[in-house]
């Protein structure tokens, strides 16, 4: 057994999708809802609910815009989501042994 | 079994950070800059042909291809410094790298080109358009934009156009058009993906 604590994990980025988008919006800083749904391999309405949830748990922001008369939605990652997202990776490494390969990622522990 | 799930999440983090941080690679603002820029030092030099423009084609050029580099170098020194847009990840790395090497080539190309003559010859274009194509295929894989293959075989049928017309003073509007259509304007639409605030 190991001391793998359920109640520690983020639900809100245990969805594959949620994470993604989390993930993809720490490298990409702003995009377009477009750009988050090709980037997530997901549907309109797939993406748009798992982007709706984010959002409601404050780790991403939401702008609106015209661009060229046309409507654009821009979301980026809050403080918020990007300390959520470095507490669940910090989660996922003490699942890993003590002197096994312990991830360095400068973006995520930037 | 849970150190494998854990290992497997965290490389598919790492996979979408740096997907993001290449997307964000592709949508600087370089590409808008540099297809203007060109396209004007090739609607220049066409107005010098046509007797419409005085301003030499070696001034233009100098202008048109040193300000484009200013720019650039601007931003690669910002980068270094540790402000602006830095590139993330090995993959957004190469393309930045790919691109670096592209507007060497090109610049030293068409500066040998101009001081020996061989400018005259039109062929010049044609090459330009074929190393568009390469830089901006291998850079569709390197970000994942799918879309922007069909931009980097576009170039290619641009560089067989512009070899057909190397003789004639119409290669010059259409590399101008090429560089528009095929630079500037997906260089736009990233930019406008992309979000207002990410070059300030």
């Amino acid at each position: 057994m190991t001391d793998f604590d359920h109640a520690a994990i983020d639900e809100i980025l245990h969805s594959r999708v949620r994470l993604a988008i989390v993930a993809f919006l720490a490298g990409a800083k702003t995009v377009d809802f477009t750009a988050v749904r090709d980037a997530t391999k997901t549907t309109d309405g797939n993406a748009s609910i798992h982007l709706r949830k984010l959002e409601d748990a404050g780790y991403i922001a939401m702008q609106k815009r015209f661009v060229a008369r046309k409507p654009q939605t821009l979301y980026s990652l809050t403080e918020r989501g990007r300390q959520a997202l470095l507490a669940y990776v910090s989660h996922l490494e003490t699942l890993l042994p003590a002197a096994g390969n312990k991830p360095q990622d400068p973006e995520v522990n930037r | 079994m849970i150190e494998d799930q854990a290992r497997e999440d965290i490389a598919f983090i790492r996979r979408a950070i740096e997907e993001g941080g290449a997307y964000a690679t592709a949508s600087s603002p370089e590409m808008l800059v540099w297809g203007i820029m060109l396209a004007i030092g090739y609607l220049g030099t066409y107005g010098f042909v046509r007797g419409w423009s005085p301003v030499a084609p070696g001034a233009l050029w100098a202008a048109c291809m040193g300000l484009p580099w200013l720019f650039s170098l601007r931003r690669l020194a910002r980068g270094l410094a540790g402000r602006g847009v830095t590139n993330r990840g090995p993959m957004a790395q190469a393309a930045a790298m790919l691109w670096l090497g592209c507007a060497i080539v090109l610049t030293t190309l068409a500066t040998a080109a101009m001081v020996t003559g061989e400018a005259r010859g039109g062929w010049v274009s044609a090459v330009v358009a074929g190393v568009m194509g390469f830089g901006v295929f291998a850079s569709a894989w390197l970000v994942r934009l799918p879309w922007l293959r069909w931009v980097g075989i576009a170039w290619w049928l641009g560089e067989l156009a512009l070899f057909a017309l190397r003789h004639r003073a119409e290669a010059l509007p259409l590399a101008a058009a090429l560089m528009l259509l095929l630079l500037a304007g997906p260089g736009y639409v990233l930019l406008a993906r992309r979000g207002r605030q990410a070059e300030a």
